[in-house]
């Protein structure tokens, strides 16, 4: 009798313990979950700064190049401008989907910019002829194509981190250290941007684990 | 994990499916269906963003514009390339993209699926060419984007490689790529004197460790057995049973005869480099 009642005190306690400890793994997985959105936050942020950096050099040699069209590059000005009031933490991960939205907003509307600005270059056969015109072009073209990757990556860890959050043992958790879920990019609007594969049902979040770093 | 991230973000098309299926069939019939549709529909989605298998060369003609004994030149250049900077170089060919998507877009995901340069360094860089479509991209990893900056892609693009690609000499353009992107990167990190390949050190494989364990257990159970028996027969046979089934499971990762290998190192890119046409 005594035996018995010592085995199920033990059998508890061992569940006890697998369960506390299946805890603090998930919590660990969040933490570096979480982590890992952050990190991929601050990549984003480091490639649209990249951007932002370069148009001073871009405005300075269009400028330069006899007669061109002003109205294109007072909109890049204004919307590198724009670019700089809409500011979020680099070191934090929005949680506002609103805030985010702005933030896209107003980089997307530098984005059209300076392909607006591209494509009237397209008339000055003399300034696209320079050596400084063809790198300027050359580095816009490369940091487009980064934004739009860190920004998939981005999203693929927010998708990773909120699904987690969503799962059956970890929810849990997500109430008691109060992990909170983090806000997508949007698929962007308008054709502005280069098609894309569309494998993503028609919702707004980007596609997991496509572009993503692969985690083995 | 795939499927689960899959199935928060129902397809409308097949939400609408379903709705229908609700009308009409019984409840059972309708889990079942409702499973299936949505099995079907992230088999779809998994099928549109298949991206070319991993080369086992570094350089792959797929579109056949190199006569072969320059091929294998090329090749042996950039597993030597890869011996003495560890930096690895991966030229393919094609005919026409394999994708509907960007250049930008399908490259980045090659680039990733395959991961060229080493893990941690993410010294790679891949050599795109599409033939017919007249495009090209040379896609540098994470730790070139220094070393082979948008600039100097877009000026080996043009200046060195177009020229000679539009006067039909894809040899001599691929030649010109490849010295330009050794110039331009060789100094940056150092090799081993091996590839990824003939090292031999790419991830433990699970499976055989798997296996390693469960032939461990057996022989344990079955020496608990014979001790139990009272006799020590199991226990002879045990020792040389493990060793050579987990030696033989270890030392198949050496490329086979004529050329070098390549297998990739675990490399990134976050999308730089430049992309021409010609």
């Amino acid at each position: 009798m005594k035996i018995s009642i010592f085995k199920i005190g033990t059998s508890v306690l061992g569940l006890a313990a697998i369960f506390s400890l299946s805890g603090c793994n998930s919590y660990n997985r969040l933490v570096i979950l979480e982590q890992n959105v952050n990190k991929k936050w601050a990549d984003v942020q480091s490639v649209y700064q990249r951007r932002a950096d370069l148009i001073p050099n871009l405005v300075n040699t269009v400028a330069g190049s006899a007669n061109f069209e002003k109205s294109t590059l007072t909109e890049v000005t204004n919307a590198r401008a724009s670019v700089g009031r809409v500011q979020l933490d680099p070191n934090k991960a929005p949680e506002d989907a609103e805030q985010l939205k702005k933030f896209q907003a107003a980089q997307g509307q530098l984005s059209n910019a300076l392909s607006r600005l591209l494509v009237v270059s397209e008339n000055y056969p003399q300034l696209r002829a320079t050596e400084a015109f063809q790198n300027l072009q050359a580095q816009l073209e490369g940091t487009e194509n980064r934004i739009s990757v860190e920004r998939n990556n981005y999203n693929s860890a927010v998708q990773d981190l909120n699904t987690a959050l969503e799962r059956f043992p970890t929810n849990m958790l997500n109430k008691m250290f109060g992990f909170k879920p983090r806000a997508f990019f949007q698929a962007e609007t308008g054709s502005e941007k280069a098609p894309t594969v569309n494998f993503n049902f028609g919702s707004p979040a980007p596609a997991p684990a496509a572009t993503a770093a692969p985690t083995p | 994990m795939e499927i689960t991230l899959k199935l928060s973000q129902p397809d409308p098309a097949v939400r609408a499916g379903l709705a229908v299926l609700l009308g009409m069939t019984t409840m059972r019939r309708r889990l079942r269906l409702g499973i299936l549709a949505l099995f079907a529909s992230a088999i779809v989605a998994h099928a549109a963003e298949t991206v070319p298998p991993k080369p086992d060369r570094y350089f792959n003609d797929y579109a056949g514009v190199v006569l072969p004994g320059a091929a294998q030149r090329f090749n042996e250049q950039l597993a030597q390339f890869e011996r003495e900077t560890s930096n690895q170089i991966v030229v393919a060919v094609w005919r026409k993209m394999p994708s509907q998507s960007s250049i930008e877009d399908f490259t980045q995901r090659t680039f990733q699926a395959w991961q060229v340069g080493q893990k941690g360094r993410n010294n790679g860089v891949v050599f795109f060419v599409f033939v017919d479509d007249h495009r090209m991209r040379i896609q540098p990893g994470y730790g070139l984007e220094g070393a082979l900056p948008d600039i100097t892609c877009n000026e080996i693009i043009r200046d060195a490689v177009a020229p000679r690609f539009r006067a039909n000499d894809f040899e001599g353009g691929l030649a010109a790529g490849i010295d330009l992107i050794f110039k331009a990167i060789r100094g940056e990190y150092k090799g081993s004197g091996k590839t990824v390949r003939e090292s031999g050190s790419t991830q433990s494989n699970p499976a055989g460790l798997l296996i390693f364990f469960f032939v461990l257990v057996i022989i344990l159970l079955a020496i608990r057995a014979s001790r139990r028996l009272g006799g020590y027969r199991y226990t002879g046979g045990g020792g040389p049973f493990v060793s050579g089934n987990w030696g033989s499971g270890s030392g198949w990762s050496s490329g086979g005869g004529g050329f070098s290998g390549f297998s990739g190192g675990g490399g990134s890119s976050g999308g730089g480099g430049a992309s021409g046409s010609w």
